[in-house]
């Protein structure tokens, strides 16, 4: 079925033909469930193109259909010409699409050299292996992508999260490339790890190799794509050149609604008492004695932003009691307190909203009730004893008020999109009715929908006074949702900007202006 | 938003249950095949002789597995539950022999010392494994020793025996054709199950087995409900050393040897993820039966005992393979 020996041809035949890959009309049914019901687009020989659309839409499957994980069930896919169905991921690779997913699939404990060379490691005659020459090919492969600075026999795990990006992409890279696709590359990236990376995916396009960018950030695909196509239920709803089209069209296909309408909320809060004030607050990781101090008002959002390794993570959870503390102090309400875990954090109205909804947020295979409920079992229980009734209740309630949008309330909550499993996790704080709101990137892989109708929800919190504290990655969120936003580098504030002063900019220079001097990372 | 949830639509884990009512069938329906298989092929399967011979054999694994099932269901393995048994067994036959007490006063402090060696036992694996966060497959293998240890200490390596009458009674009386010892298994296999579906100390069990950290930072001590599950499962050990003393009127310092395995086997087979978090102690009691059966079953048939173990062997992987492909139709 699949037509390798087109390869050569197909290449000196389409050389003036730009297309590279054309897709028909394909269709791929899980069961009853119509994952791809119609998707035709095509790609360009190297050009970048994204792929844009709500969880759930078919990026996802379009991919693992492109890389042979899937087959499909009917349509036409042609590469350079000849008809294209992989029958494994090893043949999608023979044919030059290679994928860099969203999960890494590197092994940690190996070196850079290693993995870049796990597919075909280079032998001596003796059959052993050439640990020379393999230290070279991944020399070549990370200078091909320009990534001088890493050393290839240090070990995957020494390693940022964006270089580990990085070396798989020169992974991916190293074997013959026609297509690259880069599966929501930035998810778990910094800016400043976000141009490094879209200055590769410059090189690699200038080198004629097509970039497939998977992308929940439209600022993303309007700064380096050439063409966007919109994916909405399994269908393609658009294909549009970039130059000729803007960021609140490309979210109208996407949506079928304005965003723009969603998150307009009143500005104009009343700013209350302190709620929540830190002093030299230390968490073991900080190098730096004086610590952070920081004052949280009721009906405030206050903004952290930061690069990945700048104690975002680390300061939220050491507030919440879920890492050790080493010195400095927390006041609630002006009262000196110690929490020597969560559950004393909560007890004195905090709720933290977790960076990672799969690892840290929510029971997966449990219900949406049982999660709901998860941090208020004293409200659905007498004595112990679990009462159904309520807890179905207070979760359909709880949902409501966040259109939560789901099947039964007793469904696994696995079976929601990202968008509905952020607004469960959400849905199991807010019940509480928390006086302070620590959330750890409220909005991570959620859909452009969903991101409007929770920074609704935030701003609705602070309008009826709770105090809010937001860590995101992403700027344009923090200048969306926050009243002012603190800086901070290496476990320090480096600086705040109040609404007035906010730009991306001046928070990047406050971010980085430390960057030489807390060198190691 | 509206949404009709269904009067049928029973607990809040239902979204669990459902995929465990058809894991269930399975396990049920695999059951029912053996006996009918059984029924058919030997001569003897199915007189009421033989059926209380059955239930009285997979007594004592049952009750040891309904304990095992709370260890497995948090992400854990307990190990030592055979070595714990005898442990406990000694202990109680030491306080049962003790000169100069009644025999009401010697049944009772036995039991009661059974049930504190094996909850002393189990609340070691526990805390030394929840405190320091260490594979309770380690610790136990460990407590499988001390336990062992003790126990050959304790009774100086010899049997134990000569009990009150009353107290062998027990081991062999019978409920309307049913023997007593299983009755109290049974009472045990629902005591656990309404504490696993039924209360918050359950469901946050289930909770730890799926993501330990998602219940920690929703403010539950995980640390003692962890010590509790293992606690409850030496908690079992004593129990099943009791029914195993009163069964075979002796208190054996060698006793059990294994029974660990058949204990995790009867939960595996009946569907409880070794991963934590997925199954139930109902799934064990099938899981019991089936190993139960097939023992039985075969040795009526005429295969020797090591043919038997084989077998089981086979079922117990056919079992595991199971659980990937449920886990797998799940995550769909």
């Amino acid at each position: 079925m699949a037509a390798t020996q087109s390869f050569e041809q197909a290449a000196n035949s389409n050389l003036a033909a730009d297309e590279i890959l054309h897709v028909d009309n394909l269709r791929k049914h899980f069961g009853g469930v119509k994952a791809l019901d119609g998707v035709s687009f095509s790609l360009r020989r190297g050009e970048v193109h994204a792929l844009v659309g709500e969880n759930g839409a078919g990026k996802s499957t379009l991919i693992k259909i492109l890389s042979g994980v899937f087959p499909y069930d009917s349509g036409t896919v042609t590469l350079d010409g000849a008809p294209y169905r992989p029958a494994s991921p090893r043949d999608a690779k023979a044919h030059g699409v290679q994928v860099v997913h969203q999960e890494f699939n590197l092994l940690n404990h190996l070196s850079v050299a290693e993995n870049i060379s796990i597919e075909a490691m280079p032998k001596t005659r003796f059959g052993l292996l050439d640990s020379a020459e393999m230290n070279r090919r991944a020399r070549a492969a990370l200078d091909a992508i320009g990534l001088r600075d890493v050393d290839v026999r240090s070990s995957v795990q020494k390693l940022g999260i964006a270089y580990r990006q990085l070396v798989e992409i020169a992974r991916a890279l190293q074997s013959e490339s026609r297509i690259l696709i880069l599966d929501e590359p930035t998810a778990t990236l910094t800016e400043r790890e976000t141009e490094r990376l879209f200055d590769i995916v410059g090189k690699i396009k200038s080198k004629g190799v097509t970039v497939v960018f998977v992308s929940h950030h439209l600022e993303e695909v309007f700064g380096i794509c050439d063409r966007v196509t919109v994916f909405r239920s399994g269908e393609t709803i658009a294909t549009e050149n970039i130059a000729d089209t803007k960021p609140q069209d490309v979210v109208r296909h996407m949506v079928g609604r304005e965003l723009a309408a969603e998150m307009e909320q009143a500005e104009n809060h009343k700013v209350g008492d302190v709620a929540l004030s830190l002093r030299n607050f230390r968490v073991a990781q900080s190098p730096h004695a004086e610590g952070v101090s920081l004052d949280i008002r009721y009906g405030e959002i206050v903004g952290i932003a930061g690069l990945v390794g700048a104690g975002r993570t680390e300061l939220l959870r050491g507030i919440f009691g879920a890492e050790p503390i080493v010195s400095g102090t927390i006041e609630r309400d002006g009262v000196a307190v110690q929490f020597s875990g969560p559950r004393d954090a909560i007890a004195s109205g905090i709720s933290f909203v977790t960076e990672d909804r799969k690892d840290e947020g929510l029971i997966l295979d449990m219900p949406i009730a049982a999660n709901v409920s998860l941090a208020s079992m004293k409200r659905v229980s007498t004595n112990g004893f679990l009462r159904p009734a309520n807890e179905r209740k207070l979760a359909e309630e709880a949902g409501a008020n966040l259109r939560l949008k789901y099947g039964k309330i007793t469904d696994p909550v696995a079976s929601l999109s990202g968008g509905n499993q952020q607004k469960v996790v959400l849905a199991k704080w807010l019940i509480r009715n928390p006086k302070v709101l620590i959330l750890d990137e409220p909005t991570r892989g959620v859909d452009v929908g969903a991101k409007a109708e929770i920074y609704a929800i935030l701003k609705r919190l602070a309008q009826d006074g709770v105090a809010l504290l937001v860590v995101s990655s992403e700027m344009p969120e923090l200048m969306t949702l926050a009243d002012r936003v603190v800086v901070l580098a290496n476990h320090q504030i480096r600086g705040e900007l109040p609404r007035a002063e906010f730009s991306q900019e001046k928070i990047l220079k406050l971010a980085y202006g430390q960057e030489n001097q807390g060198g190691k990372r | 938003m509206t949404t009709n949830v269904t009067k049928q639509d029973v607990g809040p884990e239902s979204g669990l249950s459902m995929r465990n009512v058809i894991h269930k069938a399975g396990i049920s329906v695999a059951l029912l095949g053996l006996i009918i298989f059984f029924s058919v092929f030997t001569e003897h399967f199915l007189t009421p002789n033989n059926i209380t011979n059955i239930l009285t054999q997979i007594t004592i694994n049952l009750v040891l597995a309904v304990g095992v099932t709370f260890v497995i269901l948090i992400g854990g393995i307990d190990l030592s539950v055979g070595s714990v048994m005898a442990f406990a067994a000694v202990v109680a036959g030491k306080a049962m022999t003790l000169p100069d007490i009644g025999t009401f006063e010697a049944i009772a402090i036995a039991a009661f010392a059974a049930v504190i060696a094996g909850t002393i036992c189990g609340f070691m694996n526990g805390v030394v494994s929840a405190y320091w966060g260490l594979p309770s497959f380690i610790i136990t293998l460990g407590m499988l020793n001390i336990a062992r240890g003790a126990a050959l200490h304790v009774s100086n390596a010899q049997t134990i025996y000569s009990f009150p009458a009353a107290f062998n009674a027990f081991g062999s009386a019978m409920v309307f054709g049913v023997p007593l010892v299983f009755v109290v298994a049974l009472c045990l296999v629902f005591l656990a199950w309404f504490v696993l579906t039924k209360t918050v100390f359950g469901r946050l069990l289930y909770g730890i087995g799926n993501n330990e950290e998602a219940v920690r930072l929703a403010g539950h001590p995980v640390f003692w409900y962890k010590v509790a599950a293992f606690t409850i499962c030496g908690l079992t050990a004593g129990v099943a050393a009791i029914v195993y003393m009163a069964r075979l009127n002796i208190a054996s310092p060698i006793a059990g040897i294994g029974f660990e395995l058949n204990a995790i086997a009867a939960v595996i087979i009946g569907g409880t993820s070794l991963s934590g978090g997925r199954g139930s102690v109902i799934g064990t009691l099938l899981g019991a039966f089936i190993i139960g059966v097939l023992a039985n079953g075969l040795i009526l048939l005429g295969l020797n005992d090591f043919m038997r173990q084989m077998i089981t062997g086979v079922v117990i992987i056919i079992a595991v393979i199971l659980d990937y492909y449920r886990a797998k139709y799940a995550a769909k």
